[in-house]
């Protein structure tokens, strides 16, 4: 049976070989795998590219004290970007698959329409969840915008969720009980953390001061883009969309102020994905972050 | 050998392949291509057999018999300078004809005079050979192609195009050979492809007639009946004795087309989830699984399922096994959502309402609530009513809204029954979001009626106050559909309620600060749009639809009333005769301006002007009295009747006789009439056939 890690180090082996650069996961705060500069930033403009990293995702709506056998504060995602996307990109992921040791000819899959979209980062695409036996195991999006610009080339973006697929293969009904390595589960490794991030988003967090946070963010993020430093002014975008993310998950976003805050994130994004493009075009310059 | 034996029938088959569509667009693109290309083979002049549309997840395809090989030759008219430019005084040609007959290729001598509306000119005709079959098809397949619109399409490469999915390849078989055809990058050949994991990669198709058979081998049933006949047989096959699936006709046309190889399977879950609502774990089989639910002969669900999967069988029992592993962990889900939303009560909840946005600008469904309320409150004293319009919306705050949003309504009519509201309260909340769609049952009780109006005109007179109004296909908020689902409910319950009573009442809620204008009139307008819809769609013909909308709706009720009544009598002879009548009445009506006061009896003098008056004024009680009653065929009756009367009328009296005062006098009669009629209909509207 194959451990946690080991599928991780499977799938990231089979992208290395296809010829991705592997990443490390980011080190701010992200919900998803999307959030990654190496995707947001490396999807606009023309140069190809092609990546895979594994990105821990927090989400503090889905905490659950790690009592809940699918639901975790923070899930890992691998994520990989090809760019432009390859006419056999579908053919290309199943066979990821296969190498993990599933037998597709013994089993159910299938691409059901699922269009991906991420309104805080003015990003969207057209695609499928893929389902394995009924079970969500990755998200398959053509990219069409981020940041609020069209995007051409096309690239393909798959975001392998590594909990589900693991527990499919270790045929396991908790995520909890999957074993990490030889020794240890996912549960002994990850649990306190589970229970300590949900008690400090539901009950701790203190909701005046992530306010002042999130102004404080944003207000650097537009003195960045002032200043002509493109990524660091996304770092603080993101810290401000993991803060709204904390203050939401605490109850603490009344109506008025979510439509606001979330276009507030929203006009970050597009301001840092429009001086990006127009930074690279006019150093055209080749990849370099 | 005879000549029509000769002449050679083709066969043309097109596969469009790509990547997996999405379930329920397939029918309605496949029906797009296929009228496509039928409409371009007409315009082509090309005549055509049967065309056999086929479709699967991944391809769209068509067989088309009985193709000729050519075009017919078509005869074009060239035409050249006028007659009088063409030839001299002497009638000798000009130097512009015998330019003109040199440029075409013709002798002056073969040119001909034609007639044309713009006088007589100098032309040839000229034969136009038929294009052959392969040119016209490849000149049509990419307009058929770019033809095909979708909900939602894409990108995936440099030209821009956009398609629902990206294009993968095309199989186009001219009787066997292929069809040379180029579109978006890929190249048309004679492959196409098997199932994913079960099939061939790459099929070579050498015969038009072995496609279906190949595919088929190939685990690809490409044939859409076939593959809903293998779904029901299958359905019957894995049913436990005794039970059988809940009827789901829009579930199981998806199935039909998320599988390139459809086989049931019944799995089963643990008992204890039977203490879940029905209506709980139907949503988490359909809505997240797409699994039909099993039922006894009470329609009592039981702890089975039934999933199409897209393979051949399930030996192992392995994929059984993860579909049950995965219903498993989401009704664990819904268990901890049904005992975690029941420890608060509703009533705790609607302050909760503060934070949920109906609209930026409307407010939040805290605010919603409160028009609710005072919107029934204008219909209703009952109090059930109030508490029912206060808690219809505090579901929205549960967990298993937040989750499965098709179930609201439904889960809050649950909680209030938990909470030991009376059956009138919580069946109102349970049923205030029906009927979702024309198909769907308006609520069954008369409380669950009230709310429904109540929360869909709220939401329409919203909506239209801040602008947000539906135009040609964007209507982001379903405004046409929940005012078909306010007209439906106010027919099925024969409410009376006139609309624009109903329409001020949800005004009235929307404060002037919170409105960008005054809507009632367009709020009336778009109603009485949708009025006209669905009496159109119970079959009432359009013009005793115009007929009885061309005068004030009041109660849909008794508008659908006068229009049935209409339709009933408008071919009956009288009838028709006295419509006639009334258009002249009208037209006359139109162009005087009448001093409106009784008809005078003394100023009647001709005896047919007096017979009307007697006529009119013997029914006009009966009329009335029959109106008032509701009893429109009646009144309609009474009034055709008038007809020998009025067409006397008409022959013998002149109306608008230089007189004033006897002229004033008959129009107050021609008026007194019309106004019988013009409380059912104007029926000026109805088209006499012949």
């Amino acid at each position: 049976m194959k451990t946690f890690q080991e599928i991780t180090h499977n799938l990231l082996e089979y992208w290395m070989h296809y010829g991705c650069i592997i990443q490390q996961p980011y080190d701010v705060e992200v919900g998803a795998g999307t959030m990654h500069p190496e995707t947001f930033f490396r999807v606009l403009g023309s140069q190809p590219y092609k990546v895979a990293y594994v990105q821990p995702s927090r989400r503090p709506t889905d905490g659950r004290y790690g009592e809940n056998p699918n639901r975790v504060y923070r899930h890992y995602q691998l994520q990989v970007i090809l760019k432009p996307s390859p006419d056999d990109v579908q053919d290309i992921y199943l066979e990821s698959l296969r190498k993990l040791g599933i037998p597709l000819e013994q089993h159910d899959l299938r691409f059901e329409e699922d269009n991906w979209e991420a309104p805080t980062l003015g990003a969207w695409g057209i695609g499928w969840q893929v389902l394995l036996d009924g079970m969500e195991i990755t998200q398959f999006t053509y990219f069409q915008q981020t940041g609020g610009l069209d995007l051409m080339p096309i690239s393909a973006e798959l975001t392998y969720g590594l909990e589900r697929i693991a527990t499919f293969l270790a045929d396991k009904e908790s995520v909890f009980d999957l074993p990490w390595n030889r020794e240890l589960t996912y549960g002994q490794v990850k649990q306190r953390e589970e229970f300590e991030f949900s008690k400090y988003s539901f009950e701790v967090a203190d909701t005046g001061l992530l306010f002042e946070l999130f102004d404080l963010y944003e207000k650097e993020s537009l003195r960045c883009l002032e200043e002509d430093c493109v990524l660091p002014a996304y770092d603080y975008c993101l810290k401000c969309s993991h803060t709204f993310n904390l203050l939401d998950s605490r109850g603490a976003i009344s109506v008025t102020q979510r439509v606001g805050i979330i276009g507030r994130v929203r006009s970050l994004a597009l301001k840092i994905a429009k001086q990006y493009v127009q930074e690279r075009e006019e150093k055209e310059e080749q990849i370099s972050v | 050998m005879s000549k029509s034996e000769k002449k050679k029938k083709n066969k043309f088959l097109f596969e469009l392949g790509l990547e997996e569509i999405p379930a329920d667009m397939i029918s309605p693109a496949l029906g797009q291509m296929c009228q496509g290309f039928e409409k371009r083979l007409e315009e082509a002049c090309i005549d055509y057999g049967s065309i056999r549309p086929f479709a699967s997840p991944r391809r769209l395809a068509f067989l088309v018999e009985d193709l000729p090989d050519h075009q017919p030759e078509r005869e074009e008219v060239v035409l050249g300078p006028s007659q009088s430019v063409a030839y001299d005084e002497q009638k000798k040609p000009t130097r512009a004809v015998e330019g003109f007959a040199r440029k075409g290729g013709v002798a002056v001598a073969d040119l001909e005079l034609m007639e044309t509306p713009k006088g007589n000119y100098v032309g040839y005709r000229k034969k136009i050979p038929g294009k052959s079959l392969s040119e016209v098809l490849q000149e049509v397949l990419p307009q058929v192609l770019t033809s095909i619109s979708w909900p939602k399409n894409m990108y995936w490469r440099e030209s821009r195009f956009r398609f629902i999915r990206p294009l993968r390849w095309y199989l186009a078989l001219l009787n066997d050979e292929v069809l040379p055809f180029e579109f978006e990058g890929l190249k048309a050949g004679n492959t196409t492809r098997g199932h994913r994991f079960l099939g061939a990669p790459d099929i070579q198709v050498l015969q038009v007639d072995d496609y279906l058979d190949q595919l088929r081998q190939n685990y690809v049933l490409a044939d859409i009946e076939e593959r809903r006949a293998k779904i029901a047989a299958e359905i019957e096959e894995v049913t436990p004795k005794g039970l059988h699936i809940s009827s789901d006709p829009h579930l199981l046309e998806t199935v039909v087309h998320l599988n390139e190889y459809p086989t049931l399977i019944c799995g089963s879950f643990s008992e204890e989830f039977l203490k879940l609502p029905q209506e709980v774990l139907t949503t988490v089989m359909r809505h997240h699984q797409k699994y039909f639910s099993v039922v006894n002969e009470e329609e009592e669900i039981q702890s089975y399922f039934l999933t199409v999967i897209n393979t051949s069988g399930d030996p192992e029992g392995k994929i059984q096994k993860g579909h049950e592993k995965v219903l498993r962990a989401r009704l664990e889900d819904s268990a901890f959502f049904w005992k975690a939303d029941r420890k608060r009560r509703l009533e705790e909840r609607v302050e909760d309402l503060d934070l949920i946005l109906f609209q930026e600008k409307l407010g939040t469904y805290r605010a919603k609530t409160e028009r609710l309320r005072t919107f029934c409150s204008g219909l209703s004293e009952d109090p059930h009513l109030d508490t029912a319009a206060l808690l219809c919306k505090t579901d929205l705050t549960s967990d298993m809204v937040r989750e499965f949003a098709g179930l609201q309504g439904v889960m809050g009519g649950l909680y209030a029954r938990e909470d030991g509201y009376p059956e009138e309260v919580w069946k109102a909340i349970y049923e205030h979001y029906q009927p979702v769609s024309l198909e769907d049952a308006s609520p069954s009780t008369p409380l669950g009626a009230l709310l429904s109006i109540a929360d869909k005109l709220d939401t329409v007179v919203g909506c239209f106050a801040i602008d947000i109004v539906p135009t040609g296909s964007s209507d982001p908020f379903a405004l046409r559909r929940q005012a078909q689902g306010l007209v439906k409910v106010l027919l099925d319950h024969q409410l009376d309620y006139s609309l624009s009573h109903l329409v001020e009442l949800a005004e009235k809620n929307f404060p002037a600060e919170t409105k960008d204008k005054e809507v009632r009139e367009q709020v009336l307008n778009f109603l009485k749009g949708r009025v006209r819809y669905i009496f159109q769609e119970k079959g009432i013909p359009y013009d005793v639809l115009n007929a009885v909308l061309a005068v004030e709706i009041h109660g849909v009720y008794d508008a659908y009333q006068r229009a049935q009544s209409l339709a009933g009598i408008r071919t009956d002879k009288d009838f028709e005769a006295l419509a006639m009548a009334y258009k002249r009445t009208k037209n006359i009506l139109s162009k005087q301006s009448i001093e409106l006061s009784a008809v005078s009896q003394e100023s009647l003098i001709d005896p047919e002007e007096r017979a009307l008056f007697r006529a009119y004024s013997e029914i006009k009680p009966k009329v009335d009295n029959n109106l008032e009653n509701g009893d429109y065929v009646a009144a309609l009756k009474q009034i055709a009747g008038l007809r020998k009367t009025v067409d006397q009328f008409f022959d013998k009296v002149l109306v608008m006789t230089e007189e004033k005062k006897l002229r004033q006098n008959r129009l107050r009669l021609l008026h007194d009439i019309s106004q019988l009629f013009l409380r059912i209909a104007d029926i000026s509207e109805i088209v006499q056939e012949n």
